[in-house]
């Protein structure tokens, strides 16, 4: 095992290499850290609006990965313009699920609106096999091999432009949220569905326009995550999980929370990977998760009820 | 004397019945089984199914070709008798694997069982089988397989490599090969990294073995375990190239392998000499790595990238791309191998009694077929393992064709041409 960080900390002016190591796995980090911010900050979308859990969320992903390879296929279009339009196919794809299964079972019980996400998990991944095989597939960045040379580092294009798009993506939903009619719309009835429905909301366009939002920023994270690495139709478990992860470490339903969480939690696995070692990758999410309950049981951003 | 009548009647006609059961004809014509039901036991769905349906489509060519030609020649029939592969899907599950097992002996009464991928799938669904049925194993590299000792092995027959067969003629050709040209006067500085599964720890822990037991001047600098489900293997090879390795050693799957060898030359920098197992042997594996396989390694005992080493080679690649469209993957091959070891076994069995065909494989003693043996000939040895030859490729990048494709290196007897370091190799990375 390496030194513990406290002793890196320390000696660090003394150790030019060491300090480009450290800042390869803030890279490393912040790069897993976006997939799971647009995962976390999607799902919280839907949780905030609609108060549902909605477990398929990694099969969302899944999707829009897919989405993003069979259009490149047939087009051969940058990927990076490709992600706007799997975005707007799977959000609209999110805005189908949300009128014809989650629609039908909401306010009927926890429970139906659990089964019919864990449903949802099976149903997707078997029909991405069924319909695109197991086969392993990339999308392939036509900056896949350039990298930026800051002398101490290299940093690939593509890691620097998924960090870019993130907040790009980010930015636009804050805009969006605060600054139009329809965001603040969305945002009443995340704080009150009665209320905003006597304002003259309707809150069922805003369940569907949340839940394909939400949708479309897992989209995102599919196609940045399968331009970073190879996927298949199981490539959304893990992150769905992660991402469940960071809403409540970083509080139910606030977005700022999921931002803040997501980064900390690629951070906090690369330089687990690198002084601990792999095994702790997954845990150390756990680890985390229990100690900012304890500290904080509503998460770092969430309110209490 | 009416009751005695009755009973003269009864016995008339049992003994009418027996004669008539002896008189309907040529019993062996009546008897004469449609098929011979050979049980296909592969991941067809789940996370390795890519894998389970080279070895399904390989299966189904080998039984197309015994089935053109008649099919199977059972002595006890007189007659040559149809294959009839019945899948059993293990869905890459230990417990579906059992279901799907226990279906093919009990529901459909297969005579023998071909295939068995991942070593923890194979050892969960062979335990139906044991003691009852042969079970050509194509697909787990676990020697435990065919040695546990808990459950009846003697029909379990591994044919493919194991875990020790690779990382010997890995581990000799960093020794033999990548020590002198790097580390001459020192002992060579090897990274391992693996998946955290049992596959991964077996290699590895055999390959530790072989190092200590042999005391190679092999130095371990690094050794790095990540989750099955990784993509980001940034930091661990962070970690490794802070180690300053000479080689990379790394035990993964096809996804897995190639996000290690393009990340760690490509983001990283650390531009040394990457090694992968023979599971790696597919399609995807080079079409992944594109140029950033030029000059990498992978071992391997089924290449049919490579020049067409074995008379065999050039048919069986045309055959299986002319069927199904795509190139053929090493577990296939192991497969095919398998339902011809089968039909060979049945014919010289002379029936289909499951102890005879077994005893039948237990003896078989014929040429090499896809896979090539140490010797030339197909026999199996004290624990029913096989001794197959490994070899080591080197891959090259054409960057006018834009194809990565491999040329053998090792062993002297097939190889096309020697080691040479990648182009942008650095000592200790």
């Amino acid at each position: 095992m390496n030194n513990p960080p406290i002793f890196f900390f320390l000696n660090i002016f003394n150790n030019m290499a060491e300090i480009t190591t450290l800042l390869q796995i803030l890279i490393w980090g912040l790069t897993a850290g976006c997939i799971y911010v647009l995962m976390a900050v999607g799902l919280n979308m839907i949780f905030g609006v609609m108060k549902v859990v909605n477990f398929a969320h990694g099969e969302i992903m899944m999707l829009g990965a897919f989405t993003s390879f069979w259009v490149y296929y047939y087009t051969g279009l940058n990927p990076y313009l490709i992600l706007f339009i799997s975005m707007i196919l799977v959000g609209v794809f999110g805005v189908i699920i949300e009128r014809y299964g989650f629609r039908k079972v909401l306010g009927t019980g926890k429970l139906n609106e659990i089964f019919l996400s864990l449903g949802l998990i099976y149903i997707l991944q078997n029909a991405a096999v069924k319909l695109w095989t197991d086969d392993i597939r990339k999308i392939n960045s036509p900056f896949s091999s350039a990298t930026l040379d800051l002398g101490m580092l290299n940093i690939t294009y593509d890691r620097l432009i998924a960090i870019a798009f993130t907040a790009l993506i980010l930015i636009c939903l804050y805009l969006f949220l605060t600054k139009t009619d329809v965001g603040r719309a969305l945002r009443a009835t995340s704080q009150n569905h009665e209320a905003a429905m006597l304002m003259g909301v309707n809150v069922n366009h805003m369940y569907m326009l949340s839940f394909g939002i939400g949708a479309a920023l897992a989209a995102a994270a599919g196609t940045v995550a399968g331009i970073l690495s190879p996927f298949n139709p199981y490539m959304g478990t893990i992150p769905g999980i992660m991402a469940f992860t960071v809403i409540i470490i970083g509080g139910l339903g606030s977005i700022p929370g999921a931002i803040i969480a997501g980064l900390m939690l690629g951070l906090v696995q690369n330089f687990t990977i690198f002084y601990f070692g792999g095994a702790w990758k997954e845990a150390v999410a756990f680890v985390l998760l229990i100690i900012v309950l304890i500290i904080r049981p509503t998460g770092l951003f969430g309110e209490e009820h | 004397m009416k009751v005695v009548n009755g009973k003269i009647l009864i016995i008339t006609m049992i003994l009418a019945a027996i004669i008539a059961a002896g008189c309907t004809g040529p019993s062996d014509e009546a008897t004469v089984p449609e098929s011979i039901k050979i049980g296909l036991v592969a991941p067809l769905s789940g996370g390795a199914s890519d894998v389970g349906n080279d070895m399904k489509q390989a299966a189904i060519l080998a039984v197309e070709e015994i089935n053109a030609d008649g099919g199977v020649l059972v002595a006890e029939y007189g007659v040559k008798i149809p294959l009839e592969l019945v899948e059993g899907d293990t869905q890459t599950s230990p417990t579906e694997g059992v279901t799907a097992v226990e279906r093919l002996i009990t529901s459909e009464n297969v005579v023998v069982l071909v295939g068995g991928f991942s070593s923890g799938v194979t050892l969960a669904n062979q335990v139906p089988a044991a003691g009852k049925v042969p079970y050509v194993i194509t697909g787990a590299s676990s020697a435990q397989v065919t040695r546990r000792t808990e459950v009846d092995t003697s029909y379990f027959f591994h044919y493919c490599s194991t875990t020790d067969d690779y990382s010997q003629p890995i581990l000799q050709f960093f020794v033999d090969e990548l020590k002198p040209l790097v580390a001459a006067d020192r002992d060579l500085k090897l990274a391992l990294i693996y998946r955290d599964d049992a596959y991964g720890k077996g290699v590895i822990e055999s390959s530790v073995a072989y190092i200590e037991d042999n005391n190679l001047p092999i130095e371990l600098v690094a050794q790095e375990k990540y989750p099955g489900a990784e993509t980001d293997f940034h930091a661990y090879l962070t970690k490794i190239a802070d180690a300053k390795p000479d080689a990379v050693y790394t035990v993964g799957f096809v996804k897995d392998t190639a996000s290690i060898y393009i990340q760690g030359q490509r983001d990283v920098g650390l531009n040394t000499v990457y090694m992968a197992v023979e599971c790696n042997e597919d399609p995807a594996f080079y079409e992944l790595l594109g140029e950033w396989g030029d000059g990498q390694l992978l071992e391997s005992k089924f290449a049919p990238y490579a020049d067409d080493y074995t008379e065999l080679m050039g048919p069986y690649k045309e055959a299986y791309v002319a069927k199904w469209g795509v190139m053929p993957g090493m577990m296939g091959a192991d497969t095919y191998d398998g339902i011809y070891l089968v039909k060979s076994a049945i014919e010289r069995a002379g029936t289909l009694d499951r102890t005879d065909v077994r005893d039948a494989i237990k003896q078989t003693n014929e040429s090499e077929m896809l896979i090539l043996m140490e010797g030339g000939n197909i026999a199996f040895d004290e624990y029913n393992e096989i001794s197959p030859k490994i070899f080591i490729e080197q891959m090259f990048w054409n960057a006018e064709t834009e194809e990565l494709t491999p040329v053998i290196i090792l062993p002297d007897d097939l190889k096309s041409q020697d080691f040479v370091l990648p182009d942008k190799y650095e000592i200790g990375g």
